[in-house]
């Protein structure tokens, strides 16, 4: 029997299940656990033992060496929420989500609009603005390094458009140094966010566009009217991912900046790296671990639920 | 979609079954998790076997190669594997190595806070005692002893000593702008001036590392007060004494005089300001006697290509006592430790053949000679001095003298330069030194933050 075939008969196995026969359900169903099986045990047995594993660790003063760690209850929590640093990082994240979200979503949906009209050498337009996506961190985090050094390529061009004024040590100093990694991001991110408004944006239908088209809208009011809100699943797991991704940022900061100066580029993800590894105070960072992973789940939640929400409005 | 009973039973049966594969599992992992100071591996041969050794340093694994091929001259049998792990990596690396079976025999460790792996390491007083004798203490460089000592244990033998607390200079450029290397921190602001006057940089520091800080604030606090520093390292005076809330001061002033360069706390020591120090953008560099060996032909030659010259000619380097920043007319003392020791691990698979080597290379004449030459590292078995007869100068004409001086001088430095600091106080060494140079915090406020991380390290 062909795979396709196959699959045409668990369809129709399936189909007769669900409208009642009670004795091929009982056979059937329970056929698909040995698939999910490894998966289960992988999931259960390796993350979701992880995670048990860092909030009792997160109970401890350890060092991740001493075999006798000190439990010391909620005492790391009590200390986290006294910690100025770590308020610092959930004042950068959010900071980054907003800024990042909006400006990949507006450049994203931009992209994808301009390259939906008939646009000469879409392809590689295409390929220029994904290009970003594919490159790991670890290969471009030096190259801005250089860029943004205070005798780097921006600071060159600056002074070779007669904007010399401005420039300066871009991430050597408090002001810019978050700027610049925000920048560094949504460099890298936007491919993607263009990507699937490109692709949401082709399931509408020409019909809609069109009678819109016959009633008088003009580009700005079709793009406002029709596209905005016709991609609005798209914006939410946006808006879902940029909000996950803002707490787990790790990778640009401690490339670029080292979570510097002065702890001005330092993320969740930053800091639970320098707490644990650096300053071995495991305990601490695998509270702040927990921490970070309640609020990416509280932060999916409430974006879910809102976007449900005006979905039913709608 | 709902399960049926039956369904659901025939569920719990294969969760029963993934439940208990998660609980074998969480035992194994559980079985691993603490502890990690048993002590297990063989004694196996002396003479034969693999070793494998892991190190942040020597940083270039030429110069590892270097040594395990002058050790298998005399013991050819044993087969020694070195991995090199960078810093920033190497915790990160080493700890669940450690933790596992299937670490390091032979590892390096650091004086200060490095020696917390204390309990992964062999006492190693037998060993070296073996190697020296009863009085082998009268034998190495002190450094190379307490630092690495923990709980009356030595949990590592030194391989040889770092120094710090000199600048290096690119002679070249104070030639062509006909400028001396300053000694005061008002000469200093008018060689910087100088050489700005000139699109040249005057001093480069990556001040976004802790390390390199904490040199450039002990050198400025030997200044202003000699001792003071390691007094407060000691715990024996307060760390927002006025000595120290000076030196954080000149700090300060090094940024907002001019002299260290724009960006400084964006800056990593490696590669940033190490790089530039070596293509010439800058004129001064604050690095300690391991920077020795770039003043030989080979080293430099080797660093100019990893820094992105190709083709560059070697240039001479030379190094300079730290100027008298406090302008109070103390001479700014250098300070150092054990670069680093090799431990032992309890888990080492062939530990006689480990402890061979390590005594070899810390012991030995001709181990500790082939340190010695590197000009990297200043040999721990007193009496053993480079074979200046076969290291080649870049220009041995205004070279040799003040790096033989340089080494020579050495020898009589008594402060230690980490070994004293917890890692929590390092950290908040180097926040009260950004705080300081970016003018977030007055020199005040940041040293009485200072105290404060230090009395809650202490607890």
């Amino acid at each position: 029997m062909s795979a396709t075939s196959a699959t045409q008969s668990e369809l129709r196995s399936e189909s007769v299940t669900t409208t009642g026969g009670r004795r091929r359900t009982r056979r059937l169903r329970p056929r698909g656990l040995p698939w999910i099986l490894p998966a289960l045990v992988l999931c259960v047995g390796l993350i979701y033992y992880c995670i048990g594993y860092t909030a009792v660790i997160s109970t401890w003063n350890w060092d991740g060496i001493d075999p006798a760690p000190e439990k010391v209850g909620v005492g790391n929590y009590l200390r986290i929420f006294q910690d100025p640093i770590f308020w610092k990082t959930i004042e950068h994240t959010v900071g980054f989500f907003v800024v990042t979200f909006v400006i990949q979503t507006a450049l994203g949906l931009l992209f994808a609009v301009l390259l939906h009209s008939k646009v000469r050498l879409a392809v590689v337009y295409k390929v220029i603005i994904f290009i970003p996506v594919v490159l790991a961190p670890a290969i471009t985090a030096p190259v801005f390094r250089r860029i943004f050094a205070p005798d780097g390529q921006f600071n060159w061009l600056l002074e070779h458009v007669g904007l010399g004024s401005l420039a300066q040590p871009w991430i050597g100093q408090e002001s810019t140094a978050l700027p610049v990694i925000m920048a560094i991001t949504i460099w890298q991110w936007t491919g993607l966010t263009f990507v699937l408004y490109f692709a949401a944006i082709g399931q509408i239908k020409p019909s809609i566009l069109e009678a819109a088209r016959m009633d008088g809208a003009g580009n700005v009011r079709t793009l406002i009217s029709i596209i905005w809100p016709s991609v609005r699943g798209t914006t939410l797991a946006m808006a879902i991912l940029s909000a996950i991704g803002a707490l787990k940022t790790f990778d640009v900061p401690y490339l670029v900046t080292v979570g510097g100066p002065n702890y001005a580029t330092e993320f969740l993800g930053t800091y639970i790296y320098r707490k644990t590894i650096t300053q071995s105070h495991v305990g601490y960072g695998a509270a702040l671990s927990i921490i970070l992973l309640v609020l990416a789940l509280v932060m999916a939640i409430i974006l879910q639920v809102r976007g449900r929400e005006r979905s039913v409005m709608r | 979609m709902k399960f049926t009973l039956r369904g659901k039973s025939r569920c719990r049966s294969l969760a029963l079954v993934a439940s208990a594969a998660v609980a074998a599992l969480t035992l194994a992992a559980c079985g691993g998790s603490t502890g990690g100071s048993q002590s297990g591996g063989s004694a196996g041969s002396a003479t034969s076997g693999t070793v494998d050794w892991w190190g942040w340093t020597p940083t270039d694994t030429a110069t590892a190669k270097g040594y395990i091929d002058a050790f298998n001259k005399e013991y050819p049998n044993i087969k020694v594997n070195y991995k090199l792990v960078s810093i920033p990596d190497w915790q990160a690396a080493l700890t669940p190595a450690l933790r596992s079976n299937s670490g390091p025999d032979v590892f390096d460790i650091q004086p200060g806070a490095y020696v917390k792996y204390k309990s992964f390491t062999e006492d190693l007083t037998p060993v070296i005692s073996k190697a020296l004798g009863s009085d082998w203490k009268s034998k190495v460089a002190p450094v190379g002893v307490d630092g690495l000592t923990a709980d009356g244990k030595l949990t590592a033998m030194s391989v040889g000593a770092v120094y710090s607390g000199t600048l290096w200079t690119n002679p070249a450029l104070f030639e062509k702008y006909n400028l001396k290397p300053p000694t005061t921190l008002d000469e200093w602001e008018k060689v910087c001036q100088a050489f700005k006057a000139h699109n040249q940089g005057c001093f480069v520091q990556g001040a976004a590392g802790e390390g390199f800080d904490q040199d450039t604030l002990q050198a400025i606090a030997n200044s202003v007060q000699p001792g003071l520093w390691t007094r407060a390292s000691k715990g024996e005076a307060k760390w927002n004494d006025p000595g120290i809330v000076k030196t954080l001061d000149i700090w300060h002033q090094l940024f907002t005089r001019g002299i260290m360069q724009p960006g400084a706390v964006g800056y990593q020591q490696y590669p940033d300001a190490n790089n530039d120090f070596l293509t010439g953008k800058y004129a001064m560099v604050m690095m300690g006697t391991w920077y020795t060996q770039y003043s030989t032909e080979k080293a430099m030659t080797a660093a100019l290509a990893a820094a992105g010259v190709s083709g560059a000619k070697p240039f001479p380097i030379l190094p300079m006592q730290f100027p008298d920043v406090a302008q109070a007319g103390n001479t700014s003392e250098m300070f150092g430790d054990s670069d680093f020791g090799l431990a032992i691990s309890t888990k080492a698979k062939n530990k006689a053949a480990a402890e061979t080597f390590v005594t070899w290379l810390t012991t030995s004449q001709v181990g500790q000679q082939a340190v010695a030459d590197q000009l990297d590292d200043v040999p721990a078995l007193k009496g053993v001095e480079p074979n200046f007869d076969t290291i080649k100068f870049v220009h041995p004409a205004t070279q040799q003298a003040p790096v033989k001086g340089l080494l020579t001088k050495v020898t009589s430095v008594t402060e230690p330069r980490f070994a004293l600091l917890s890692q929590d106080v390092q950290d908040a060494i180097l926040q009260a030194a950004t705080s300081t140079a970016t003018g977030k915090a007055t020199p005040q406020q940041a040293a009485d933050t200072l105290q404060q991380a230090a009395e809650a390290a202490a607890k």
